[in-house]
């Protein structure tokens, strides 16, 4: 009885903590999107409308477009990270010279602020002074763009994300592999299983927790992806980068809208546990199936 | 006791019995359901899986059914007893 008081106790200032600055913005926000509220309207004050922001989320077109570059971009961001980080896991996992240093060099990204990441790729890809246009000029021939075309910008986005958080994927996936034992390889090694079998059937099922978590923890960061996109590009050109979280910001922050934003924040809120329910039902709940 | 126990205790295996009866006893999984979804769920679940399909149907019920003229009240009448059949049958 007194160790349970103890851990209630422990746990209190976390718990605390969350209610006030997760289950109250929640909540908040929820009965922000019941609202019609745009400080600098006419009417400056809270008026309730029943669910008719989110009558106006459905037949929201510039909405739906949004959605679509999103998931794009997520899809691209999260696949090349989880490939990309797997590989440099593994490579990690052997020894060669400088492999320390190296390691160390490749967590930079992590530490940098999203919107000084959007800062330096802003340098990098703006014609006539970046490195990027000028080498991808002078290696393909081809003129890079981000602010006319829309697929560099969508490209450049998507690069600069994976840029950005492979190295998470990798250090988790390293955390991963380090804790495998080593008895099923030796055994599938003398059975003549090659490489390919190998990462199927034994490396694969089980690291596959490690990389649902991963994933799931990539995929809800790279949803709500707004400050780099928006130091990088501004959601441009036209609105080809205009991502969900960009798309919240330009209608919460430079048009006052805070009951339509909130609206959206909920329905996104709402596709992201979906999909990550969905994801977890997917992949780990076909274990715990009923059998018969 | 079962026919598992009986035959155990006429091995004469104490603690073998008592291992029986302790897991015979045990708790099951508090609201392990064995209903008409395809995974294995809890009452929190269900409610979890009603408020999911709740919201899906209001949000497509805002979009093509209300315009031709169907109340969004209807929408949530057919979710709760959608709610209520996930959570009892589920």
């Amino acid at each position: 009885m007194h160790s349970n008081r103890l851990g209630w106790l422990l746990l209190a200032p976390t718990m605390i903590i969350l209610f006030f600055f997760g289950v109250v913005p929640f909540f908040y926000v929820i009965w922000v999107s019941f609202h019609q509220w745009n400080p600098f309207a006419a009417n400056p004050n809270m008026v309730f409308n029943w669910a008719s922001n989110y009558r106006q989320v459905v037949f929201d077109a510039q909405l739906m477009a949004s959605l679509g570059v999103t998931f794009a971009f997520v899809f691209f961001a999260v696949v090349s990270e989880l490939i990309l980080g797997y590989l440099l896991a593994q490579a990690f996992m052997k020894d060669f010279p400088g492999k320390a240093f190296f390691r160390t060099i490749h967590t930079l990204p992590l530490i940098m602020a999203p919107i000084i990441v959007g800062s330096i790729w802003k340098l990098m890809t703006t014609p006539s002074i970046g490195i990027i246009p000028s080498l991808v000029q002078s290696w393909f021939g081809l003129d890079l763009n981000i602010g006319q075309s829309a697929l560099a910008a969508f490209t450049v986005t998507v690069v600069m994300d994976i840029w950005h958080w492979t190295p998470l994927v990798t250090l988790s996936l390293i955390a991963a592999l380090v804790s495998l034992p080593p008895d099923p390889f030796e055994q599938a090694q003398i059975d003549g299983a090659n490489k390919r079998q190998i990462f199927w059937h034994i490396t694969l099922p089980m690291i596959a927790p490690a990389v649902v978590a991963t994933v799931f923890i990539r995929l809800m960061d790279a949803l709500r992806t707004v400050d780099e996109v928006l130091m990088l590009t501004g959601g441009g050109p036209g609105s080809a980068t205009r991502y969900i979280g960009v798309h919240i910001f330009k209608e919460v922050f430079p048009r006052t809208n805070y009951g339509y934003g909130s609206a959206i924040s909920v329905v996104v809120l709402y596709m992201t546990i979906v999909i990550c329910w969905l994801l977890y039902v997917g992949l780990i709940a076909p274990r715990n199936t009923k059998k018969g | 006791m079962s026919n598992d126990t009986e035959k155990l205790a006429q091995e004469e295996n104490p603690a073998l019995v008592l291992a029986h009866l302790v897991e015979e006893d045990a708790d099951r999984a508090p609201s392990a359901a064995t209903g008409f979804l395809p995974i294995e769920t809890n009452w929190f679940d269900r409610v979890f899986i009603s408020v999911v399909l709740w919201v899906a149907l209001s949000l497509f019920w805002f979009r093509f059914l209300e315009p031709l003229g169907l109340s969004i009240w209807l929408c949530l009448a057919l979710s709760l007893i959608a709610a209520v059949f996930i959570i009892r049958k589920g």
